[in-house]
């Protein structure tokens, strides 16, 4: 008797259920009238952030709501990676370069209510400087790599001090990661748990995370940039690249980044705006320039002037990349539009290998990673079989060896570079810094790996210290110019790409925009 | 009754130490280094092998999982390597999605499975019963994912019926009491808290009941054609009871018990399997969770879910194994 009473419980149950779904209707319109008297902004990302503390995390998950919840002393200009005023309203460098002075923005208050002045950017510096620093710190030595010491000069002026004369140190303070400035109090307060309990000054305050599912924020209505437009802001997590893009057409979120390729045209034949911004990343075949052959600086040229590049980014990658001149970015600075990479030309190709020494062709070992990485989304053994193509029509025979993506960062150290002959590279800009990406060719950073063409030039560290130590951006302009001339002329890299980035927003919303580094800042975003 | 409850207790242990161990051996010996994916593309290849050594990774593996083993005994996973927290909460807090989401698919499989069952049994050799076991076939080889996309197109893009994915609405969440929101939006009388929890559920729920409830189906149709021709039936309806008696009282309720273990059984792989449709739906439970965990390289999360997974599902067939004995008077465990 009792399994019937239950059995028939849950059909009443299921039936009340099935129900209310279909009632559904009538009541979204509620909620959508809801809405409109808060302006609510769900975005859609493919996962939780790590965490909401910038001195813990390295991720882009983590790196969108942190640059909303927190200021840092300076930000990107909207659109380029140039530097301009948040936090600190002025600054100086002293006549060496090592001494850096800013003045701070006076009645600017955290989320909790304490005020913000140079304890709380000596206190946010000082967590992550030695003895202070940990392993759990990932961009703790890179932002703060070159500081010695930070100093309070009175309450609203803060000095650092740096052990080198170290121009790009400006723009790490703007970066997402490590630089921006926490609450003293609420660290405190939260101790471990302030990772997930943020407290900034930014536009928008951290009300609740819920994991797996979302982060909701709320408008920072007294921020000392004007109050944000929207009431609400939600990070919402979708794993899948098409479901997000499915919650995009039904309009229960408001834009999404991390769009499939492959749903680029349905989404705009759905009447959303696709939006394909060059990305902070170069795609890149590295030549070993230390050994034979390719110390040889006509045979590189020659490589790169058989590869067609054009068709990769046409075909290969859809035209979802852009053609580089140079190792930077076109919305850097530094970045020198006259610039011209060799360009696609068999014949020439073909006469640089006899004057090398090679009119026969030669064979050489291609090294390439098995995985997708973001400024190659297509993956590594699939452009490696596309150069391979290319560079046989003009003779040279090139063998592919593949690696799993763990095992690439020890192939190419100096010791074990007899693997190959060359590889196929890439690199993620951090800061928008042009020395961030020429430093790669630095002869100091061979031993450290970065420098995986192992080229070393003489020229090319002096002038990328010389901008390292100017004072003005010109100067700085003028060394990194020069400087890229010279690669272009000895060619230790072939440049590839720049792989785009892509997000998805709906026509609604105005002054949305995916920034180089590859975030949104939701200051001045409305929803009409 | 009670030794026997003792004695399937205990050989839980060789089960979940097997479990433990190949979990270990197969994160250890196969999957992406951690230490090269926590330190990122400035990490030279010095800093990789220092924090190897710091993370203990370097040890001798049977040292390593002897570090594990005596850690999980304590009741300890281990710190995620993602969120630097403990391993056990981050499992605890998406525990509850998945439980609702696999009670859900279980009570659709179990409704819709049985009562097509019973009436394709019935009716055996009818339209309904062609359709109906054509279904099943279906049910059992569409595979999860690409029928949840499906659903989505179907249900939320095209028609809008639906929300695509999330367990509800945005800001809606019913004040927490026992973590499972149909319950507590009931319980704390927020009407549209239910309502909005329960058309996310909807979807994720039919996907992941696909399965099972074909399953379900057909065993249920089998064992009623069995329990159709035996004698006692023929005696029923001899002695002139109606037809929905002999079908409902006489014939479902003995072809049920067969029914009942494979239900048991499909709910252990349902809390344990809902990895797809969590995938598909992001639906927050610890599938979802552990899928992120693989790809992050984020070995603690992966090994303590997997052990949570394989527990809950051992603990279920041990549970479905006792009922057993109280449905079916015959069976004596001893």
């Amino acid at each position: 008797m009792f399994r019937k009473k239950s059995f028939f419980m849950l059909l009443l149950v299921s039936l009340l259920a099935v129900a209310m779904v279909g009632c559904g209707g009538g009541d979204n319109k509620e909620k959508a009238a809801d809405k409109a008297k808060q302006k609510v902004f769900v975005f859609g990302q493919g996962s939780d952030p790590r965490g909401l503390d910038p001195a813990f995390v390295d991720d882009g998950e983590s790196a969108n709501p942190i640059v909303n919840i927190y200021d840092g002393l300076v930000r990107y200009k909207t659109g380029s990676t140039e530097i301009e005023p948040a936090l600190a309203t002025e600054w100086s460098s002293s006549e060496d370069g090592k001494e850096w002075t800013f003045k701070l923005r006076q009645g600017v208050k955290f989320h909790d209510g304490t005020p913000f002045n140079a304890d709380a950017v000596v206190f946010s510096v000082n967590r992550q400087l030695p003895p202070n620093r940990t392993d759990a710190m990932p961009y703790a030595s890179f932002t703060f790599g070159p500081v010695e010491k930070i100093e309070k000069v009175d309450d609203y002026t803060v000095k650092f001090i740096l052990n080198e004369p170290y121009a790009p140190f400006l723009a790490n303070l703007a970066m997402a990661l490590a630089a921006p400035i926490v609450s003293p109090a609420a660290v405190e307060k939260y101790g471990d748990k302030f990772i997930e309990n943020p407290v900034g000054t930014g536009p928008f305050k951290f009300v609740e995370w819920k994991k797996g599912q979302q982060i909701v924020l709320e408008a920072n209505k007294e921020y000392w940039g004007g109050a944000p437009k929207l009431d609400k802001l939600v990070y919402k997590f979708i794993k899948e690249n098409s479901v997000r893009a499915s919650e995009l057409r039904t309009g229960s979120i408001q834009a999404m980044n991390g769009v499939d390729p492959n749903d680029v045209k349905m989404l705009e034949e759905a009447g959303l705006n696709v939006i394909k911004n060059p990305g902070m990343n170069i795609n890149y075949l590295a030549f070993f320039c230390n050994k034979k052959p390719f110390d040889n600086p006509k045979l590189r040229l020659a490589v790169a002037h058989a590869i067609n590049r054009e068709n990769l980014i046409n075909f290969l990658y859809q035209g979802l990349a852009e053609l580089p001149n140079s190792m930077l970015p076109n919305f850097m600075p530094g970045h020198d539009k006259s610039l011209q990479a060799p360009e696609y030309n068999p014949e020439k190709a073909k006469q640089l290998l006899a004057e090398a020494g090679y009119p026969n062709g030669l064979k050489v070992t291609l090294l390439t990673y098995s995985t997708v990485r973001p400024y190659n989304p297509v993956g590594g053994d699939k452009l490696a079989a596309a150069v391979q193509a290319d560079l046989r029509k003009v003779g040279i025979e090139a063998e592919i060896k593949t690696y799993p993506w763990k095992e690439y960062k020890e192939i190419y150290t100096p010791e074990v570079v007899e693997a190959g002959d060359m590889m196929l590279y890439g690199w993620i800009g951090d800061n928008g810094d042009p020395d961030n990406f020429l430093s790669l060719l630095e002869t100091k950073e061979i031993k450290s790996t970065l420098n995986a063409a192992k080229y070393s030039n003489k020229q090319v560290d002096e002038l990328l210290m010389k901008g390292r130590t100017a004072r003005t951006q010109e100067e700085r302009n003028a060394a990194y110019s020069e400087l890229q001339k010279i690669v272009q002329a000895e060619a230790p890299w072939v440049f590839i790409s720049h792989s785009k980035d892509m997000a998805a927003v709906s026509k609604k919303v105005e002054g949305f925009d995916l920034h180089p580094v590859g975030v949104v800042y939701f200051r001045d975003v409305d929803i009409k | 009754m009670l030794r026997y409850i003792a004695k399937r207790i205990m050989l839980l242990v060789p089960v979940l130490f097997g479990v433990s161990l190949f979990v270990f051996l197969v994160l250890h010996l196969f999957t992406t280094d951690p230490a090269a994916m926590m330190l990122g593309q400035h990490a030279t290849a010095e800093q990789v092998a220092s924090l190897r050594e710091e993370l203990g990774f370097n040890k001798p593996l049977y040292v390593q999982f002897g570090v594990f083993i005596s850690q999980i005994i304590q009741g300890d996973f281990g710190m995620s390597l993602m969120t630097r927290s403990p391993v056990t909460d981050e499992l605890l807090a998406r525990f509850p999605a998945t439980v609702e989401l696999a009670f859900a698919a279980m009570l659709i499989a179990t409704l819709i499975g049985v009562t097509v069952g019973v009436i394709s049994a019935v009716k055996q050799y009818s339209i309904f019963d062609y359709l109906s076991m054509v279904g099943a076939l279906l049910g059992v080889s569409m595979p999860i994912f690409w029928l949840g996309l499906m659903l989505i197109i179907l249900f939320s893009v095209t028609l809008g019926w639906l929300p695509v994915s999330g367990r509800i609405e945005v800001g809606m969440e019913p004040a927490t009491i026992t973590h499972f929101y149909l319950i507590d939006s009931l319980l704390s009388g927020n009407w549209e808290a239910f309502k909005s929890s329960v058309s996310h559920l909807a979807l994720p729920a039919i996907a992941l009941s696909s399965y099972s409830m074909a399953i379900i189906a057909r065993m249920t149709r089998s064992t009623m054609l069995e329990v159709i021709r035996q004698d006692y039936i023929r005696t029923a309806r001899s002695k002139g009871l109606v037809e929905r008696v002999v079908v409902f009282k006489h014939a479902l309720r003995n072809a049920l018990i067969p029914v009942i273990t494979v239900i048991g059984l499909q709910m252990g792989s349902l809390l344990g399997g809902a990895v797809l449709t969590e995938t598909v739906f992001s639906w927050p439970g610890i599938g979802s969770f552990i899928v992120n965990a693989i790809l992050a390289g984020d070995f603690p999360v992966v090994q303590g879910g997997v052990i949570m997974v394989a527990t809950v599902f051992v603990v279920v067939n041990l549970i479905v194994d006792i009922l057993y004995a109280y449905l079916d008077p015959r069976i004596k465990y001893s």
